[in-house]
């Protein structure tokens, strides 16, 4: 459990030391890649909670995903149609969604182990 | 082990979408300080930025000043250059007055046996031309006959039976030869072939006598007072005259 937690900041530390900026006109196809890779990390936090996990639809999902919504990032910069607000709305919503089951699995997990 | 396989998996994702937020981030929060000035401090901000404006465009007002300057004297170089040329060019036709060392002959009539001059003032031309010629087989570069400068194109003739140099009668003795040479060193010389020279014996015998003087530090000659008129020259072709 506290691997990917390990994996986060160690990924948060490459990147401040690499000290990579990327050009500011693709900082909108950034924001959304790491919106769709959290939707998905916590999509797979919950199917494990779930049972019902699958490394591939994991690991396929997450990359799938990312590229999904910066694609439509840059059709909709040049559509001129702020299309990468449906990505952040659909991945937002999702995040939420996931999250909640995610809180009331552990809720009812905690609640569970403490009624024992 | 299917427990830590899944770890792995969440651990690379984890990571790289940490990653991603780090450049984000980076990139993101450039613009770290918050303007928090007050008008006052603008102002005052601004005052100096203008202040630093002016101090440019002053610097930018110099520079081109200089600029204007060099360019300035680029063509005035080109002038001046023009002028020394011409100086040059006018020396060497004999419009300036020089100076140098060289020695002065003096012509005058011989005093005969009864002890007066006579008076025969004549110069024939030829006897002036040889004179001229051998003075300047032995070194002479600047001549005057009679304050008359002898340049290039400068005629000694016969003109009703007076002698004339470019229309200057030579009528009036004694007639003063002035002779510029080289250096010191070649006046001497020119002084001791003159000394024996037979053009003086010559002169003797159309009773006349030419008196040499000593060797002089500083003689000056006046340049051709005339100007020079070129009747029968054309410029070169560019190129056929051999400096084109």
């Amino acid at each position: 459990m506290w691997l990917p937690l390990m994996g986060l900041i160690i990924g948060v530390i490459i990147g401040l030391l690499t000290d990579i900026r990327i050009p500011a006109e693709y900082s909108n196809y950034l924001s959304i890649a790491i919106l769709a890779a959290l939707d998905t990390l916590f999509g797979g936090i919950r199917a494990q909670l779930q049972n019902i996990y699958d490394e591939k639809v994991f690991v396929s999902g997450f990359f799938f995903n990312i590229l999904l919504a910066a694609s439509l990032a840059f059709l909709g910069v040049h559509l001129g149609v702020d299309l990468y607000l449906a990505a952040v709305f659909a991945f937002g919503v999702r995040l939420f969604q996931n999250i909640a089951v995610i809180r009331r699995i552990l809720l009812t997990k905690w609640t569970s182990s403490g009624e024992k | 082990m299917m427990g830590s396989q899944k770890n792995v998996y969440f651990t690379i994702t984890a990571s790289i979408i940490g990653f991603m937020v780090a450049i984000q981030f980076q990139t993101v929060s450039e613009p770290v300080v918050r303007d928090t000035r007050d008008t006052w401090e603008l102002r005052n901000d601004l005052m100096s930025e203008k202040e630093i404006e002016s101090e440019l465009l002053q610097e930018i007002q110099t520079f081109e000043d200089t600029l204007a300057k060099y360019e300035d004297e680029r063509e005035q170089s080109k002038g001046k250059l023009l002028k020394e040329t011409l100086n040059e060019l006018k020396n060497e036709a004999g419009m300036t007055d020089v100076s140098g060392p060289g020695i002065t002959l003096t012509i005058r009539p011989i005093i005969n046996e009864i002890g007066r001059e006579v008076q025969m003032a004549y110069i024939s031309p030829s006897l002036l031309q040889r004179l001229l010629n051998e003075l300047n087989m032995y070194g002479a570069k600047y001549v005057s006959i009679d304050e008359q400068r002898v340049i290039s194109t400068t005629v000694i003739r016969d003109i009703g039976t007076v002698t004339k140099i470019d229309g200057h009668s030579l009528n009036r003795l004694p007639i003063v030869i002035k002779v510029i040479t080289e250096d010191e060193e070649k006046a001497e010389r020119l002084f001791k072939r003159m000394e024996i020279s037979p053009v003086v014996e010559d002169f003797n015998m159309d009773s006349l006598k030419v008196e040499l003087s000593n060797p002089e530090e500083n003689i000056t000659i006046p340049g051709y007072k005339d100007p020079i008129r070129i009747r029968y020259m054309e410029p070169a072709d560019n190129g056929v005259g051999g400096d084109g």
